[in-house]
């Protein structure tokens, strides 16, 4: 007990690249936790009271645990500019695709560096509330239990629970599917003649299509089950005000803006590749592409019936 | 510094008493909870092997003791029962490496070898030399040289026959490496000839029969002793041959991981020459001596295949001369390929010293805290093996050479596959004679479409085509090699056409090419 304490004290350094919301939010709790964390930023320097340096090599020369809290399109960046090592262990807190190419973002980490030692931290991230001291948990997935246990050292405290999972393929592919889900909610509820039973189906269907995906990948669909999928997806995302749910809003108003496109046609695509259908998402890569939302809507209800769970 | 640290051996109870020190250490390790359980283990394991089997006097004697200890006994007569086990098993696994016999032999054994696989040889220099022409090694030999002179080397073919073991050793020679150690099963060693000459060129003993964790723990740390030692190594990562034909797309990780293990024990010793690297080894054969056992075994209904079969062709002298003269006689029927060694994190080699030796210094920080000190964790050595286990899988089909049977046999399922409507390989071994007629149009077109995917891929670097350019002679030399040794045929004229006389064999040798992804299940 003395040894935890004493190391609670000391703390350890915890290396964050990208010094946006995200960002501070997990720096604070890490601190919460009893650790130092250590912030990488490129343009806007955070707040003074959190450590920070424009030299993101030195994060990762100092810090055994990175963070990468940038968005998923500069994650790559974020690390050729990092050059994290085989010491570093590297945890993704980002959304699981890379848009641009739709590799698993745990790839685009082992091509650009030397680093193995890779996870992913996934979950509801209620950024404003976090800030404000809010509850909240999320989940850490890795092959290796050391880069779990870094993980919850860095960050479990009274204010964040911190789960570990070994479902690196599934947490990474929640991440990756809460942007489609979401927008899909938006669309369902922006709807002329829409109503809860149609958010409902879009919910539940668009968790089984997800968990269907995982289970071909080699995951675990009841990682979806879990904070990375339902508690992100219905919490924070699935709800008005979220840029997600807002696009799918604007979808059904015919508004083609924005929106988690280049994820969804990543999965689409690696779904194909896999054999396995994601009706919602091809019907929303399918709307972005011109096809009339009420015209796909009546597609997919004209379905054939099939057993619930495949 | 000799290429091998088999020409330096130690006296026997010093090997002895090194493995029962590491037993030792880690079941002292190990709490009550843990403890007796994997004594337990042993002890049932061990008390249904020798029931089934018969014993020796030692045996029983030993367990005697250690059954009395986990009854009666404290945890201190716990240890030490077990430890007497261990000693009598270290015994068993330890080979005699005899550095004058391998000399004499790798002089003697490639022409007697040679000898026996030319069958009835016509001129001196069949004897001599034939066998360079009949065995083809592949891949960056000298490269593979080089790194043995550094390093400690593990050598992990694919596993096809019974056979391998002595072709690899020849290719070995052929090549100029130095010998390897390597486990053979316990049966191998049944044959006193064989045996004798086993042990002394580096062979120790395996019994697949022994299934206690406890024995498997004490092969381990002889495979780690033996890296640690200088010894080159060879598994078969496979475990035992492919049953389907098919090349390894799984590959067992116990012996797989010792290669860390020891690469961290000589890091944290300080050593220079701390490296170990693994060598990926594709076998490909035109045909395979015991594919009828092997395919028969495949097809056995689930959870009854056999993991260690003592009674096919490879137990038949006379079905391995007659192999031996109708078909390893042949130009280039078997082909050796040493594929681009890999270090135990399954990352590649550096062929420039330079650059190696700053990827020693490099990779040591995979294992070592930032004070340089090796780290010892299992779980995250397990997490590393898995991605070796991968680099091997994804070299194997890389390193395999296509051939005449395996391209013919593929077309010919294929077609019969689409004849029968289905992809069940039961359904398909099940349909009469007449249904297995094969239409010679479709067959030549299903081939030449197979092949020119074939050649994209060797275009890629994803594979070696060991085929003439033209359907015809394909046809011709998969037929001929068809009717050479297996007494009923995988593929034969029917007329103007095609049957599948053996659809057995034909999945067998079409699995082959299963990596490639050609369409298709089965």
């Amino acid at each position: 007990m003395a040894k935890t304490r004493r190391k609670k004290n000391e703390g350890m350094k915890v290396g964050i690249l990208g010094g946006g919301r995200w960002g501070q939010a997990l720096a604070r709790l890490a601190m919460a936790a009893g650790n130092q964390p250590f912030i990488a930023y490129r343009d806007v320097k955070p707040p003074q009271i959190l450590p920070s340096t424009d030299n993101p090599p030195e994060v990762a020369e100092q810090c055994d645990l990175l963070l990468v809290a940038t968005s998923a399109s500069e994650t790559r960046r974020a690390i050729q500019l990092a050059k994290p090592g085989p010491s570093n262990r590297v945890v993704l807190a980002g959304r699981g695709l890379e848009p641009a190419t739709g590799k698993w973002l745990g790839l685009v980490v082992e091509e650009e560096c030397d680093a193995v030692r890779i996870g992913a931290l996934a979950g509801p991230a209620p950024i404003d509330e976090i800030l404000n001291g809010g509850l909240c948990a999320g989940v850490v997935a890795s092959p290796f239990q050391e880069v779990r246990q870094l993980v919850i050292t860095a960050l479990h405290s009274s204010r964040y629970r911190v789960y570990e999972s070994h479902d690196l393929t599934g947490v990474q592919l929640a991440g990756a599917f809460v942007p489609v889900l979401a927008t899909a909610l938006g669309l369902a509820s922006g709807l002329r003649g829409s109503g809860v039973g149609m958010r409902a189906m879009v919910l539940a269907r668009g968790l089984e299509e997800a968990g269907r995906l995982s289970r071909a990948l080699g995951g675990d669909s009841s990682t979806l089950a879990g904070l990375a999928g339902v508690g992100d997806l219905v919490a924070v995302h699935g709800q008005a005000g979220s840029p997600y749910f807002e696009a799918g809003l604007k979808l059904a108003k015919g508004r083609r803006e924005d929106g988690p496109l280049p994820i969804a046609r990543a999965l689409v695509t690696r779904a194909r590749a896999a054999g396995v259908e994601l009706p919602i998402s091809e019907a929303l890569v399918g709307i972005y592409d011109g096809m009339d939302p009420l015209t796909a809507v009546g597609e997919l209800m004209g379905r054939a019936s099939q057993m619930e769970h495949r | 510094m000799t290429d091998s640290g088999l020409f330096d051996p130690k006296p026997r109870a010093v090997v002895i008493a090194d493995l029962v020190d590491r037993s030792r250490r880690r079941l002292e390790t190990l709490d009550d909870k843990s403890l007796v359980p994997l004594l337990e283990d042993a002890l049932y394991h061990e008390r249904k092997r020798v029931s089934d089997q018969g014993h020796e006097i030692v045996e029983e004697v030993l367990l005697d003791e250690l059954a009395r200890a986990l009854v009666r006994g404290d945890r201190y007569s716990r240890i030490e029962s077990a430890l007497h086990l261990v000693k009598h098993w270290a015994d068993e696994v330890h080979g005699h490496f005899d550095p004058r016999m391998y000399r004499f032999s790798t002089h003697l054994l490639p022409r007697a070898l040679n000898g026996l696989l030319a069958g009835r040889p016509h001129r001196v220099r069949d004897i001599r030399g034939g066998w360079q022409r009949r065995l083809k090694v592949e891949g960056d030999v000298a490269w593979i040289r080089e790194l043995a002179k550094e390093a400690t080397l593990v050598l992990a073919p694919t596993h096809v026959s019974n056979l391998d073991s002595p072709l690899i050793g020849l290719a070995l020679h052929q090549s100029g490496l130095p010998p390897f150690v390597y486990g053979a099963g316990l049966n191998l060693f049944k044959n006193p000839v064989m045996g004798f000459f086993m042990s002394r060129l580096g062979a120790y003993t395996v019994d697949r029969t022994k299934r206690a964790a406890l024995y498997k723990d004490v092969l381990k740390d002889y495979s780690v002793r033996s890296l640690t030692t200088r010894h080159h190594s060879l598994f078969f990562p496979g475990g035992t041959r492919s049953r389907s034909g098919e090349i390894e797309r799984h590959v067992k990780k116990g012996l797989l991981g010792t290669g860390i293990t020891a690469w961290q024990e000589m890091l944290a010793a300080g050593r220079k020459d701390s490296e170990v690297y693994v060598v990926p080894l594709t076998l490909s054969f035109q045909l395979t001596l015991e594919a009828n056992t092997l395919a028969g075994d495949h097809l056995a209904e689930a959870g009854k295949q056999r993991y260690i079969i003592t009674d096919d062709e490879f137990a038949q002298p006379r079905e391995v001369l007659a192999f031996g003269r109708r078909v390893l006689d042949l130009e280039a029927s078997c082909i050796a390929h040493f594929g681009e060694p890999v270090d135990c994190l399954g990352m590649p080699v550096a062929r420039d010293a330079a650059e190696r030796a700053e990827q020693s210094r490099h990779r040591r920080q995979y294992v070592c805290d930032r004070d340089g000190n090796v780290q010892l964790d299992a779980q995250r050595d397990r997490v590393y093996t898995d991605r070796l286990a991968d680099a091997l899988v994804e070299a194997y089909p890389r390193g395999s050479w296509v051939m005449e049977t395996h391209l013919a046999a593929w077309a010919a399922w294929q077609c019969l596959a689409k004849q029968v409507g289905t992809d069940d390989p039961f359904r398909i071994i099940r349909v009469p004679r007449l249904g297995r007629i094969v239409r010679d149009e479709d067959f030549r077109a299903t081939l030449g479409a197979a092949l020119d995917r074939l050649k994209a891929l060797e275009q890629q670097g994803a594979c070696h085509l060991a085929l003439p350019a033209d359907i015809d002679r394909i046809l011709a030399t998969a037929l001929d090699r068809f009717s050479r040794y297996h007494r009923s045929r995988a593929l034969a004229r029917e007329g103007r056409d095609l049957i599948v006389e053996d659809p057995k064999l034909a999945l067998y040798y079409r699995n082959r090419l299963t990596w490639a992804d050609l369409g298709g299940e089965s």
